[in-house]
């Protein structure tokens, strides 16, 4: 893609403030690699093990945070109402990411929408990514491109302060795929809980393109 | 949704820092990217990695694979291969999508839904193996192990059918591959010759090609194409049978546009020519054959008169292709076929084509039905076998065999009528491993009855198949390139001008590893197997071991033939030469005993009614059944399986060639998808003809899904032949819908 001089400037002067916000003392790089961490634990598959009260109170409580209390407490209302929230989750996570009816909605993989298919080459360089960044795959891991490990990996980069890695892989490695992911789960899943988390996810990762900054494209 | 923050916002939310403080506390400590121990990796290479077996289809053509960072890139012949050599076809090629495919079976599924309309829930393989165990143990608990039907196909499904049928001791077992395929054809060769014909024709070697409904060339298994294009490259005549112009009709010097149905008295007409004129071989039938005299006699009244009034050809053509094999014999390739539950009297059919064989003298020769001579043996290791008497064997009434030349197992029919009806016994408990009955068993509505009737399903597989959606419980199979497994053997060549033939062997190697939680047919059978009360029967502990022990009679092992290049060589021996105690049995005393006819007799099928035409189906070239049809570089290829209708029909009907139709067949069942139309002389004006293996109900096969249309779906009508017990399934007739309007085929 051609960009134009002001869009090079913008650019810059996005990522000075963007060095500028990991740089005040509100938001430090840790409190960004423990979203991330908190964000790919909500995308896995939903066990009582992990998915207990504590859980969404820390959850409800980071919703609170950000003003979206509407959405919060629709959720807690579908949890509360269930006579098994978990088993719930379960069926519409099987549903949404695994194997479902009408069909697998969004497989939280990126080489399915870049490559249509799993394990494409995305997924290769994915994990060479992560090898140039000197991190590996853990052998009971899922595939390098699956959104979980996508967000851990994120949130190794952050514990790091490797800010240009972050911005790099999130422009070139995970926006262009989960820009497709995520609507098709918003619109489709039927419990407030996905709604969220990706929305979440979304609004953590969306470049400011109302500033003026335009996507690499690369 | 209201929330809409972006990322800036997001990290200038004021209070995040204090909100991000008991983040940690409540995620898990592992995460699936660790930072590596060692220096890092850079991009590696790839790697060739042998002994792949396809599976897209039976044949097993020999692979190797190209492989990076553990990712399969391609999937080619295995050079060392004397079978298909660097060759594969377009399905194996695409064996790589089936293994990435999206939709494929992951993790072990409950339904927690209905059967049919499923809601899957992913569950860990501990629930999931103590949810089978137990309940399949309730079953046999209650009403014994003949409570427990099992529907198996292809390789992975041996282990557990042996478990279930040997072990667990139920003999209700139906095979897709014997009742609803070739069971017929080896069971009418037993008969004939003794053993089961497979595909062992000489066809590279041949003066004459001579084929009843085969298609080769739409119906691809790369060693057999290229033994068959060889055989027409050196000048062998090809003589076709068959209502359509088929790929192999193309190529044909004489095409035979009989009436389907008919295929038995064309052939009874060719061999009574051949005795009538002196021209059939007499040394042969001398001495490999008995029961000529009463044979001849049965077959007398089939003169080409007869013949062609009943298949609607004419009596010159059959005399031509009579003249054709007698001045070609013994170098003639009589084709036994492969798929052959047409009409329900398909035994019959089956046991000319041997006898038409033994009477060309076309047994042993050059050219002719050739089979390999001391094949290397392989061991037999499974569960143990067990007698379990026949006490509550289906197929045995009062001492007396309802279908006494069945092929192995129990005809589908006994099995579904008994589960349906819980006479004479109940039949609580279903297994489907690698079979999908939805759409290979005919009239499925009664397949619904029988998996609603059972306490309990499970279902193994690849892929989330129309039949899955009827499971309790689904578990995730390891694909053919994932795991070890299936030995091929055969001969073949090293060099073209070798005079003698060299043997082969080729133990299935795994290319990739498995992803995800799917676990071979070793591991899933013998954890059953322990919750119900079998493990000290368990033959070996993992399907590596399961191979070796195999492959230890030939004095090889695994790492011995990987380090061959995944492909064993010895040498063999020429396959010439009519073994002395070789007989056929153009007069079958045992058949004519359990009271079928001796001799090969043709029995008629029902006509066409009016307004209708017959519903015939076939192999498309880029697909396997309806296994393939999710794929989505093969859908490619052939999204959609277009009825073949007459263009003079479709003139009448007002239809040309694209127009989009449905169907509705003569029992009043309509198609639940449409097709276009493939307007075309290539057909007989009495039939339609589509590719089977399309329009998959399930909607978790996102690209198979709704495509084209379930020929299976419109197969309602069941003929069951006599002698076998196996389905004939071209009994169907099909009127076309337009806009939902049935319209009249003009006779
Ligand atoms: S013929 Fe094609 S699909 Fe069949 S085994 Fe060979 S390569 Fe595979």
């Amino acid at each position: 893609m051609h960009l134009s001089h002001s869009s090079i400037l913008l650019k810059y002067f996005y990522k000075l403030s963007y060095f500028f916000l990991y740089m005040t003392e509100s938001t430090t790089s840790q409190d960004i690699a423990s979203l991330y961490r908190f964000m790919a634990q909500c995308m896995q598959y939903p066990d009582p093990e992990w998915m207990n009260e504590d859980f969404f109170n820390v959850f409800y409580n980071l919703l609170g945070t950000f003003g979206a209390i509407t959405e919060g407490k629709e959720i807690r209302d579908a949890v509360e109402k269930s006579s098994d929230f978990i088993e719930d989750l379960q069926i519409e996570y099987t549903r949404l990411f695994i194997n479902g009816v009408p069909h697998v909605v969004a497989p939280p993989f990126a080489s399915v929408y870049m490559d249509k298919s799993i394990q494409g080459s995305f997924a290769l360089r994915t994990l060479n990514f992560y090898r140039e960044k000197g991190f590996t795959m853990e052998d009971n891991a899922d595939l390098p491109d699956h959104l979980v490990h996508e967000l851990e990996f994120l949130s190794l980069l952050a514990k790091e302060e490797d800010f240009a890695g972050e911005e790099e892989f999130l422009s070139k490695l995970f926006r262009p795929w989960y820009k497709q992911f995520c609507p098709r789960v918003a619109e489709e899943t039927r419990h407030p809980y996905y709604r969220m988390v990706v929305t979440l996810i979304d609004s953590f990762t969306k470049e400011e393109e109302e500033d003026g900054f335009q996507l690499n494209e690369a | 949704m209201a929330f809409n923050l972006t990322r800036r916002k997001f990290l200038q939310t004021a209070s995040l820092a204090a909100a991000t403080i008991p983040l940690s506390k409540v995620v898990s400590a592992e995460t699936g990217v660790a930072k590596a121990s060692l220096e890092p990796k850079g991009t590696m290479g790839d790697t060739t990695v042998v002994g792949g077996l396809c599976e897209m289809c039976f044949w097993r053509c020999q692979l190797v694979g190209k492989v990076r960072d553990g990712q399969l890139m391609k999937l080619e012949g295995n050079p060392k291969s004397i079978d298909n050599g660097t060759a594969i076809c377009a399905r194996g090629n695409a064996g790589v999508k089936l293994l990435y495919d999206v939709d494929r079976l992951k993790y072990p599924l409950k339904n927690v839904g209905k059967r049919g309309e499923p809601k899957w829930k992913r569950i860990s393989w501990k629930e999931a193996l103590d949810e089978c165990g137990s309940k399949l143990k309730a079953v046999v608990d209650q009403h014994g192990p003949q409570g427990i039907c099992v529907f198996p196909h292809g390789a992975s499904a041996k282990y557990p059918m042996h478990y279930f049928e040997r072990t667990v001791g139920t003999h209700n077992v139906s095979e897709a591959s014997f009742f609803q395929c070739r069971g017929i054809r080896d069971a009418a060769y037993v008969a004939t010759i003794g053993k089961a014909p497979g595909e062992m024709v000489d066809m590279s070697n041949t003066k004459v090609i001579f084929l009843v409904g085969s298609h080769l060339g739409e119906n691809i298994h790369v060693s057999h194409i290229k033994s068959y294009m060889k055989g027409l490259q050196g000048g062998a005549k090809l003589v076709v049978a068959d209502p359509r112009y088929s790929a192999s009709a193309a190529k044909s010097d004489i095409w035979v546009q009989i009436k389907p149905g008919t295929d038995t008295a064309y052939l009874l007409a060719i061999m009574n020519y051949l005795v009538q004129n002196n021209k059939y071989n007499k040394e042969f039938v001398t001495k490999h054959t008995s029961g000529f005299d009463k044979f001849s006699t049965a077959i007398s009244e089939w003169t080409l008169d007869k013949a062609a009034k009943e298949c609607d050809i004419p009596a010159a053509q059959i005399k031509e292709v009579a003249e054709l094999l007698a001045a070609n014999a013994p170098n003639v390739a009589i084709h036994p076929g492969r798929h052959v539950s047409w009409y329900g009297n398909d035994f019959q059919r089956e046991r000319s084509l041997a006898c038409l064989t033994a009477l060309l003298g076309a047994y042993y020769v050059k050219g002719g039905w050739v089979p390999p001579k001391n094949p290397a043996k392989l061991g037999k290791t499974s569960w143990a076998p067990q007698e379990h008497g026949d006490e509550f064997n289906l197929n045995v009434i009062n001492d007396k065999k309802v279908y006494p030349f069945k092929p192995p197992g129990t005809p589908t029919e006994l099995i579904r009528d008994c589960a349906i009806s819980g006479k004479p016994y109940a039949i609580k408990g279903c297994v489907v491993w690698g079979q999908n009955p939805m759409q290979t068993i005919p009239k499925q509505e009664k397949m619904k009855q029988v998996f609603n009737a059972m306490d309990f399903v499970m279902c193994v597989d690849v892929m989330p198949t129309d039949v899955t959606m009827w499971a309790d419980i689904l578990l995730p199979e390891s694909s053919y390139l994932e795991r070890h497994d299936e030995i091929k053997t055969g001969v073949g060549k090293v060099k073209a001008t070798d005079k003698e033939p060299t043997q082969f062997i080729a133990p299935r190697m795994p290319l990739v590893a498995a992803m995800f939680e799917r676990k071979d047919q070793v591991y899933i059978t013998n954890e059953i197997a322990k919750r119900m009360g079998h493990e000290k029967e368990i033959p070996v502990q993992t399907l590596e071991e399961l191979v070796d022990k195999t492959l230890a009679s030939a004095n090889i092992t695994l790492a011995s033939v990987k380090a061959e290049g995944g492909i064993h060589l010895q040498p063999g021996f020429s396959p010439y030469g009519v073994p002395e105690d070789f007989m056929v049995q153009l007069f079958n005393e045992d058949v004519a005993a359990a009271g079928f006819p001796g001799a090969p007799t043709y029995k008629a099928v029902e006509d066409v009614p009016a307004g209708y035409a017959r519903l015939l189906y076939g192999r498309a070239p880029v697909h396997t059944f309806n296994r393939s049809q999710n794929n989505v570089w093969l859908n490619h290829e052939m999204p959609g399986n277009p009825v073949w209708l007459n263009d003079e029909v479709a003139a009448k009907l007002g239809l040309k060639d694209g127009d989009t139709v449905g169907f509705i067949n003569s029992e009043g069942v309509k198609s639940r998808t449409t097709t276009t139309v493939k307007v075309t002389p290539g057909i007989r004006k009495d039939a339609v003809y589509m590719y089977h293996g399309y329009g998959s109900a399930n909607p978790l096969m996102t690209a198979g899904v709704g495509k084209g249309v379930d020929d299976q779906s419109l197969i309602t009508k069941i003929a069951i032949d006599p002698e076998t017990g196996c389905h004939g399934m071209r009994n169907n007739f099909v009127k076309l819908t337009k806009d939902g309007k049935a319209l009249d085929i003009p006779a």
